[in-house]
């Protein structure tokens, strides 16, 4: 497994780093993100670059980099998390209905809501271990149970009487940059921290990487895999935080949509699904590009179908191009084979 | 070595040859169908005498058939894939992709419902196939390009159904589609004798789907090498199966299925729209991993899909008659999914215990 | 007598269905290395799990110096002094090699990795074993021998007193593996007890000084010298019977018609240049060369798998152009016995039905692709009978099997499919001394049937035993060929001078020696 994007202790290795960059996933994204940008600049006669779409523009960029992130953690252990939406639309509900019919203060039930979060992230890891049932299988279980908590919570209504500081603070952007941007950026930039330099995060990257290894060094995988599960659902509880602030109300559709975007930010993000590889950067890109998708959409005003088939192709062509980039550098494929031996089609 | 077997392994009769997993030398009461079987005949029971309702054939057992018929088509869908180690996370959106031919085909083609029905089956075939085909050329994870294929056909069936129809749905129904979704045994008659009015002619698909998977993979060169390839794809091509080939057969016949499934569930619905399928890949997994699928490869159980299936459906049936909201369901469904497999767990680890302490 | 720095007493270890410990008694002593023998399935793996916390046992006594210990983790056992490297490669792909070094316990400062404070005590530990290597290079960049050195010098940082190696020398060459034991005897000198596990008893004896040799669960020798001991003696407890090595009958191959197997002057995608060679109907050519020659690369060129660039394949006399394995098996009638049993080799969780038919199941098929279980069955049978293989029923899993038994069924498939072409890549590779003995006389009668085997080993015993001729094999070229005389020494020497009579590898790549 050749990860290219694992950037590496810059005093030490600033050259080589370089190199490395300059082909990386990152590198290519951020280009394909500038170019789109540029693209859509010109296409809206400037429009885009302007102070309210900008901030228009980066509020919904928030909750896709936060669940984007959330499933990268689960990924680096090799682990899948399906009730990414659910989790958030599931905790996002209890949040609203807490303030709005509980009246509790604001800060109680954001930190509640983390707090719920992050417990049912933890138990779901806690349950895989014990019972060693695939991580697919348990989130899938998980996704649906909360799925109908989070219909139970809020049934059919439209929960939008809640604090409205949490409202203000969700719309609040200093320096034309929303509160719930920097937020994200923030969490993107501690877990990178994290995940590079934190012994923790070392572990969590050692465990997915070579699991064996891992374990004849004394870290516990099981142990990992409840870590990644909590640490998912903490981000999850974030995203819900964001999405309650910068949404106009809460209702049992809030997630219903998460889940595919966020297996695709990390996985155009450069992330391997066995596990053991990281991509803060390149996962907050790819959410980038997809916002930017979205937001061409609504330029020239297509139907929101073009979003989903928009996004399918570019991670079939990401994944894809990424292979056939691969294979071209390794080793030829036989040229004489119409399929060549598809080993490691899993 | 031969010492690792637990009992004095009998030359077992070939009868369980689709499923001869792990669960296959140990004893018999860890046999996964056996006991989802008496699971789902219980529940049925319990159901019944707390809500006598349950039997009722037209209004519940006919429905609930229905739904198990098309949800077992599903979750032979996705079992397919399975047993090369695979996924199928598109597998409702190739459902609603083949029942947009269909409806395609009546709508503007005025075609005979069994031409529409082909039309439906070769268009959910050949999405299959494409995915396979990538699949196989590139090396890519499956989960990775069906999530992908899940989005693109998501995005496309709605701009079709958009750019093709006025409400989003086809309506015009062909002759026989009406009898196809309300006609049950009891219209079928052998002289005086009828069948019952408890069972949907729509089941016919799923049985025909049942028996042309179970000949598959029990009797046929096709079927052995799809679970070789599942088990080990290095092996198996180093053995001389055309494992690329074979990843296509299976994500093939998987869109072939699931677009059999979408015509089915648009059959009980009586439109085709691009809603069809949206619920498909939960049951999908439920099915076939309660039956005794497993997510590695190389091990199926084509009556265990079916069972899984009913057991999911009979508990969803029943608590409904006990009145707990639709929405709610869903909890006690994931429920019900992880306490079956931890219980499957529990049973395998006592039996190992037992078998460690005998040694 | 140096200090005891292990013991272990009666140690007992159940699995399902086999006592897979019974009894085992084990001294290992400070500066010693100490050889850990006995054939596949008699526990040795077992043993060294018990050892270093994995399984814990079921009965009998650990002592550490002396004291009882029990270790409840491999973490505790590493932190006793107790480091292992396994045949698995124990590294982080992702990692740099002094993170993989400092893995058990990275220097760090409130919670953040420290690299800077990793590259010393990396470095300390890689020159300890005289290894030159940049610390702050990915692992995944490094050769087979460079990781194993790696594992050794990640050994050395959590300062293990007994260090483990499990068959360490499987895949390195003479060089790599003489420059391993310098780093054992090192380690030995420092006061380390090395316990060496291998099936390669000129290695053992060329290092170790102590042995411990396990049969069927239970240590039929302890710790003894070894030097007390002759290769005889060690086999002959390790077999539990008299080791014959009676001659094989003679057999002749069919010189007349065109070989089943020659190649000419063919190149490759994956860099062979220029190779001839040729296998005759009812010969065994031996391919010999070390790991890295590019021997199973060949085979695997040979079957398609890889774009041959220049020269012809031609298959009793016919040229061919082999695009796939399938192609090759039922077209050609090759087959290619892997080296990689467990990964390319057998299906671990198919019962041995399956296993052995694969093959022919598109022989067999009816119309609609029927397959008669009846005939698969017979096949199967056939085939488990005439090859002798143990097993409770057809219906059993492969990877049930012990690895003898295994490698047999997966040699049994390409006999079920009448195959005219064997290519057997390294057959006894951590297979025990009986079945080995038992592999090479099926081999030799296959051969005198008429079936034409390319034999691709790196043990040169087995060469001179079994091959007709032994062409031998360097940086993906030919480097000569030379008639077997079934005389270990005279054939070693030939060998020997055919690897090194050339100037330095890769220096002149042109150039080729004639044989």
């Amino acid at each position: 497994m050749n990860i290219p994007n694992i950037p590496r202790d810059l005093l030490t290795s600033v050259a080589p780093a370089i190199r490395r960059h300059s082909r990386s996933t990152e590198t290519t994204l951020l280009a394909v993100v500038l170019v789109g940008c540029a693209g859509l600049a010109i296409a809206s006669s400037g429009d885009f670059l302007s102070g309210n779409s900008v901030r228009t523009f980066l509020q919904y960029l928030a909750t896709p980099v936060l669940i984007g992130l959330a499933q990268m953690v689960a990924l680096c252990v090799g682990q899948l998390n399906l009730a990414v939406g659910a989790l958030g639309g599931f905790t996002a509900a209890v949040m609203a209905v807490l303030m709005a019919d509980a009246h509790l203060p604001m800060v109680v039930v954001v930190v509640a809501g983390l707090l719920i979060a992050t417990l049912i992230g933890m138990l779901t890891g806690v349950f895989i271990v014990a019972t060693r049932i695939n991580g697919f299988i348990v989130t899938l279980a998980t996704m649906t149970m909360l799925l109908g908590a989070q219909y139970r919570v809020v049934g059919t209504r439209t929960v939008d009487g809640y604090s409205s500081f949490l409202k203000d603070l969700g719309s609040a952007a200093p320096l034309n940059i929303p509160l719930v941007f920097l937020t994200a950026v923030a969490t993107a930039a501690l877990l990178a921290l994290f995940m590079h330099r934190g012994i923790a995060g070392r572990r969590l990257l050692a465990a997915g990487g070579n699991p064996l290894a891992a374990r004849l060094s004394g870290i516990s995988t099981d142990r990992q895999i409840v870590l990644a599960h909590t640490l998912s659902g903490l981000l999850i509880g974030i995203a819900a935080v964001t999405a309650t602030a910068s949404l106009p109300g809460v209702n049992s559709s809030v997630g219903g949509d998460w889940l595919l975007p966020s297996f695709a930010a990390p996985i155009i993000g450069g992330v391997a699904l066995t596990g053991g590889s990281v991509a803060v950067i390149g996962t907050v890109l790819a959410a980038f590009l997809m916002r930017l998708i979205d937001t061409a959409r609504a330029q020239f005003s297509l139907d929101p179908s073009w979003v989903n088939f928009l996004i399918g192709v570019v991670v079939l062509g990401t994944v894809v191009g990424g292979r056939v980039r691969q294979s071209r550098v390794a080793a030829p494929l036989p040229a004489a084979a119409p399929l060549p031996a598809a080993g490691g089609a899993r | 070595m031969s010492t690792t077997t637990a009992p004095p392994a009998p030359p077992a009769p070939d009868a369980t040859a689709e499923t001869a997993g792990p669960s296959g030398r140990l004893p018999f009461w860890v046999n996964q169908q056996l006991g989802l079987f008496v699971l789902v005949i219980a529940l049925a029971a319990l159901f019944g005498l707390l809500r006598p309702a349950f039997f009722n054939a037209q209004f519940v057992l006919f429905p609930l058939l229905s739904d198990i018929s098309t949800l077992t088509v599903v979750a032979l869908a996705q079992m397919v894939v399975l047993s090369v180690g695979h996924m199928n996370l598109a597998v409702g959106r190739m459902a609603s992709f083949g029942a947009m031919f269909a409806g395609l085909g009546y709508d503007r083609l005025h075609l005979p419902l069994i031409l529409g029905l082909l039309l439906c089956l070769v268009a959910g075939t050949a999405i299959g196939a494409l995915a396979g085909w990538v699949i196989a050329r590139t090396g890519v994870s499956s989960f990775v390009v069906t999530l992908a294929m899940d989005f693109a056909l998501l995005g496309l069936v709605s701009l079709l159904y958009t750019a093709l129809t006025d409400n989003a749905a086809f309506t015009t129904t062909p002759s026989g589609m009406a009898e196809l979704r309300s006609y049950s045994l009891a219209d079928i008659c052998a002289g005086p004798i009828c069948g019952s009015n408890a069972i949907p002619q729509l089941g016919q698909f799923a049985v025909l789907a049942l028996v042309g998977l179970g000949f598959l993979y029990r009797y046929t060169r096709t079927g052995r090498e799809l679970l070789l390839t599942g088990a080990n794809p290095a092996a198996a091509e180093l053995s001389g199966i055309p494992t690329g080939r074979r990843i296509i057969t299976a994500h093939a016949l998987s869109g072939l299925l699931a677009a059999l499934a979408g015509f089915m569930a648009a059959v009980s619905t009586g439109s085709f729209r691009a809603s069809i399928g949206g619920e498909f890949m939960l049951p999908s997994f439920l099915g076939a991993v309660l039956g005794g699928t497993l997510l590695t490869g190389g091990v199926v159980s084509v009556l265990g899909a079916l069972l899984g299936t009913s057991l999911v459906d009979v508990i969803r049936k029943g608590l409904d008659l006990l009145g707990v909201g639709l929405e709610s369901l869903n909890i006690y469904l994931g429920g019900v999914l992880l306490l079956a497999l931890s219980a499957d767990r529990i049973r395998n680890v006592v039996s190992y215990r037992k078998v460690v302490r005998s040694t | 007598m140096s200090e005891v720095l292990l013991e272990g007493r009666e140690i007992v270890k159940v699995f399902p269905g086999v006592r897979a410990l019974d009894g085992v008694g084990l001294r290992l002593e400070a500066g010693a290395v100490h050889a850990l023998l006995g054939e596949n399935g008699a526990g040795k793996s077992t043993l060294i799990k018990v050892l270093t916390g994995v399984h814990p046992p079921d009965g009998g006594q650990l002592l550490w110096r002396g004291e009882a210990v029990r270790f409840r983790s491999p973490l505790e056992a590493a932190r006793t002094g107790i480091g292992v490297v396994h045949q698995e490669r124990n590294l982080v792909p992702g990692f740099s090699v002094a993170e993989n070094i400092c893995l058990q316990a990275p220097p760090s400062r409130r919670g953040m990795i420290d690299r800077a404070a990793m590259s010393a005590p990396a470095l300390r530990c890689l020159a300890e074993i005289g290894v030159d290597l940049d610390p702050q290079t990915p692992v995944g960049q490094l050769s087979v021998a460079q990781k194993q050195l790696v594992e050794i010098a990640k050994a050395l940082f959590t300062e293990s007193r007994v260090l483990l190696l499990d068959e360490p020398t499987a895949s390195l060459s003479p060089q790599e593996t003489e420059r391993l034991f310098e780093v054992i005897r090192r380690l030995a000198a420092r006061g380390t007890c090395v316990v060496f596990v291998s099936h390669k008893l000129e290695e053992v004896f060329a290092v170790c000084d102590t042995v411990t040799v396990l049969r069927d669960g239970q240590s039929v020798l302890d710790s003894a010298p070894l030097a007390q001991y002759t290769h005889d003696d060690v086999v002959n407890l390790m077999v539990g019977r008299a080791h014959t090595t009676a001659g094989l009958a003679p057999r002749t191959c069919d010189t007349a018609s065109p070989p089943a197997l020659a190649l000419s002057g063919v190149s490759t995608a994956a860099g062979h240049r220029d190779i001839s060679l040729d296998v005759r109907v009812g010969e065994i050519v031996g391919l010999y060369g070390l790991v890295g020659a590019g021997r199973s690369e060949l085979a695997k060129a040979i079957l398609g798998l890889d774009r041959i660039e220049a020269g012809e394949i031609r298959v009793h006399g016919t040229p061919v152009r082999i695009n796939s394995p399938r192609q090759a098996l039922h077209k050609h009638g090759i087959g290619y016995v892997t080296e990689n049993r467990k990964e390319e080799g057998v299906f671990l969780e198919q019962p041995i039905v399956r296993n052995i038919t694969v093959t022919v199941w598109r022989k067999l098929a009816r119309a609609l692709g029927y397959v008669p279980a009846k005939e698969e069955r017979a096949t199967a049978a056939d085939l488990v009978a005439r090859l002798g293989i143990r097993i409770s029923g057809l219906q059993q899993l492969a990877g049930e099997l012990s690895g003898g038994n295994q490698q047999k069924v997966s040699l049994a498939k390409w006999l079920a499919a009448d195959t005219r072409l064997l290519i057997v890549d390294e057959p006894t590779v951590g297979v025990d001394i009986r079945t080995k003995r038992a592999f090479h006389e099926l081999l030799w009668e296959l051969a005198g049937k008429g079936l034409a085997i390319l034999l691709i080993s790196s043990d040169l015993g087995e060469m001179v035993t079994l091959a007709d001729r032994v062409v031998v094999m360097g940086n993906y070229r030919r480097l000569g060929e030379t008639d077997n005389d079934h005389d270990y020494e005279e054939m070693s020497g030939r060998i020997i001078r055919l690897i090194h009579g050339r100037p330095e590898e890769a220096v002149a790549p042109a150039e080729r020696n004639p044989a």
